[in-house]
């Protein structure tokens, strides 16, 4: 008795030679994707610090306040310019996508269901640029560089995002609220919008949200399409995206400490969304 | 006015006499409402009943008369077609993709899968209550009650506050939520969410409840529950309830439909009586086998 448990004993507490390798090797990893890790995160962390520092000098009140040609020059339009543009595009892509994404959710056909997700997969993967070209070929001839122009670009390139998360986001809804609806005797398209679609209703906002940000983010469509102007103005759109590129290309330093500082307008933006859609997120997990 | 009566007993006594109650009820009662409301509508009739997934055959030939306002218990052993069959009842099964269904189900004359009737409308008279509770996520208790009505249309606002409060009396769930009826009908227990789901396929006043499996995501005391509002509701309505439990299929139907699987996975009716003599005395070899719990 006493000896078996004297090597139990020994069992536990002793480890063997290759145990203890294993044991080091379990270090060696441990630390090696712990700095990867960091590597990761470190750009980030460059980023917002570099950004920070460089525009610190500029970030007045009047820059959030003022347009290019005030006497102290402020970013103003480019704000004001950035949601025209993105909320004319979330308004003509959201509901053509959320549409979509029903279609595809509730009432087509497993084939018709299979054509869509490609070419849905195939927008996705269009590089922006593409988006802008086609624009710039199409409709910079008729109404030349404007933001109209810009925004179909936008559009192109949110479309299939509004689409896919929409699509998603009821694919998670149970099949049992559904069955319970239609086993009420009532009709599948009212199940779909008042059942599946009331469900589904913050994923889908959640959606709308990021394809919102995305557009907010876009560089390359709007150099090809809207350009910019350095004045406030409806629908004459100048963006943030347009004014950190034109800012930093100047020869001038107060203009491209104002490109810095844009650029961390942009970036708190684009944050403060992305901060937003995780708050919904979890809140939707959860409720 | 007896639901009523009934509905004060439940929230008065405890769960223990709960127990003793349902195992006192005896088969007598049972006896006695069937011949009071025999021939009031609501007769079920089917025919050669087949229904398939794409090529499989999962329910085969079924042929069988349900009475009207009683309890008729679907039992048998796992993947034998109960579901299936009681899905096509509704016309639920067709909203699968490649699921189809021949024969004839017929309700008090009417074939229910003529061209002239509207699946839409055969599952308003046909309701379904199902295995797990599922309340609508996104509505309140009354919401629930009042979904059918007001996404269906033609019934006033005055009306549906009536109708809610009646249907909730009904599904004996009315006095536990009358002072929360605004809250998500998610936040109840299971087994009141499953008689919300009851009040909430009674409010549309359909003339047969469809009941698959209702208990079997719930505890012992709320089955009974349950199973005494199963009884009560077969005085106005044709009930057909598939389960997996046996002492269930003997307290609460009148009838019972025994079904196996054939070589082919196919399931088909194997012998259909009173539940009292199908219990104690049944035709087949096979259901006293599986009623004995020799197999299944």
């Amino acid at each position: 008795m006493s000896m078996q448990t004297g090597t139990i004993a020994k069992l536990l507490t002793q480890p063997t030679a290759g145990e203890r390798a294993r044991q080091r090797v379990n270090w060696t990893m441990r630390i090696l994707v712990g700095v990867a890790a960091f590597l990761a995160i470190l750009p980030l962390i460059a980023l917002i610090a570099f950004v920070l520092l460089q525009s610190a000098p500029f970030l007045v009140p009047s820059f959030f306040f003022n347009n290019p040609l005030d006497t102290s020059p402020g970013i103003l339009n480019a704000i004001v310019g950035s949601l025209q543009l993105t909320g004319l595009t979330v308004l003509i892509s959201g509901p053509i996508g959320i549409a979509g994404g029903v279609y595809l959710s509730e009432f087509a056909s497993p084939r018709v269901v299979a054509i869509g997700e490609t070419a849905i997969d195939v927008m996705l993967g269009v590089p922006s640029i593409v988006a802008g070209v086609f624009a710039y070929l199409i409709l910079v001839p008729v109404l030349g560089f404007s933001g109209w122009a810009a925004v179909v670009a936008l559009s192109i390139l949110t479309l299939p995002i509004m689409m896919r998360s929409t699509q998603e986001v009821l694919r998670l809804v149970p099949q049992a609220i559904r069955e319970a609806s239609l086993a009420l005797g009532v009709p599948v398209w009212k199940t779909a919008l008042f059942v599946s679609v009331r469900t589904a209703l913050p994923g889908i906002l959640t959606g709308v949200i990021l394809a919102f940000s995305r557009a907010l983010g876009e560089t390359a469509p709007l150099l090809m399409t809207a350009r910019g102007t350095n004045a406030e103005n409806w629908l004459d759109f100048s963006t943030t995206m347009n004014a950190i590129y034109q800012y930093s290309a100047a020869a001038d330093d107060l203009l491209i400490g104002q490109a810095w500082a844009t650029a961390l307008v942009l970036m708190a933006i684009a944050l403060t969304i992305n901060v937003l859609v995780r708050g919904r997120t979890v809140n939707s997990r959860t409720a | 006015m007896a639901t009523e009566r009934r509905k004060t007993e439940n929230t008065t006594t405890g769960a223990k006499d709960e127990l003793a109650q349902a195992a006192a009820r005896p088969a007598a009662q049972a006896a006695k409402r069937t011949s009071a409301s025999e021939g009031d509508g609501g007769r079920l009739t089917l025919e050669n009943v087949s229904a398939r997934y794409g090529a499989f055959r999962a329910v085969k030939d079924v042929t069988l008369a349900v009475r009207p306002k009683s309890v008729t218990a679907l039992i048998g052993p796992s993947g034998c077609g109960k579901s299936t069959l009681i899905r096509t009842i509704n016309r639920m099964h067709e909203t699968l993709p490649g699921a189809t269904v021949s024969g004839s189900i017929s309700l008090d004359g009417v074939d229910l899968y003529s061209s002239d009737v509207d699946p839409v409308r055969a599952r308003r008279v046909v309701g379904m209550v199902f295995q797990k509770p599922n309340p609508f996520p996104t509505m309140s208790i009354s919401e629930n009650v009042s979904s059918g009505l007001r996404l269906t249309g033609g019934t006033s606002k005055s009306e549906i506050a009536g109708i809610v409060e009646d249907s909730l009396r009904r599904a004996a769930l009315w006095d536990e939520v009358k002072d929360k009826l605004n809250q998500p009908g998610t936040s109840l227990s299971g087994g009141q969410q499953q008689r919300l789901c009851i009040a909430r396929t009674i409010a549309v006043k359909p003339r047969v409840v469809l009941m698959d499996e209702p208990c079997s995501a719930l505890d012992p005391v709320a089955t009974l529950k349950i199973e005494e509002l199963i009884r009560d509701l077969a005085a106005e309505y044709t009930i057909v309830i598939v389960t997996h439990n046996m002492q269930q299929a003997s307290r609460v139907s009148d009838e019972t439909a025994f079904f196996s699987m054939d070589d082919d996975r196919a399931g088909y009716l194997v012998e259909t009586g009173p539940t009292a003599e199908m219990f104690t005395n049944p035709k087949q070899a096979l259901t006293e086998g599986y009623i004995q719990g020799r197999f299944g």
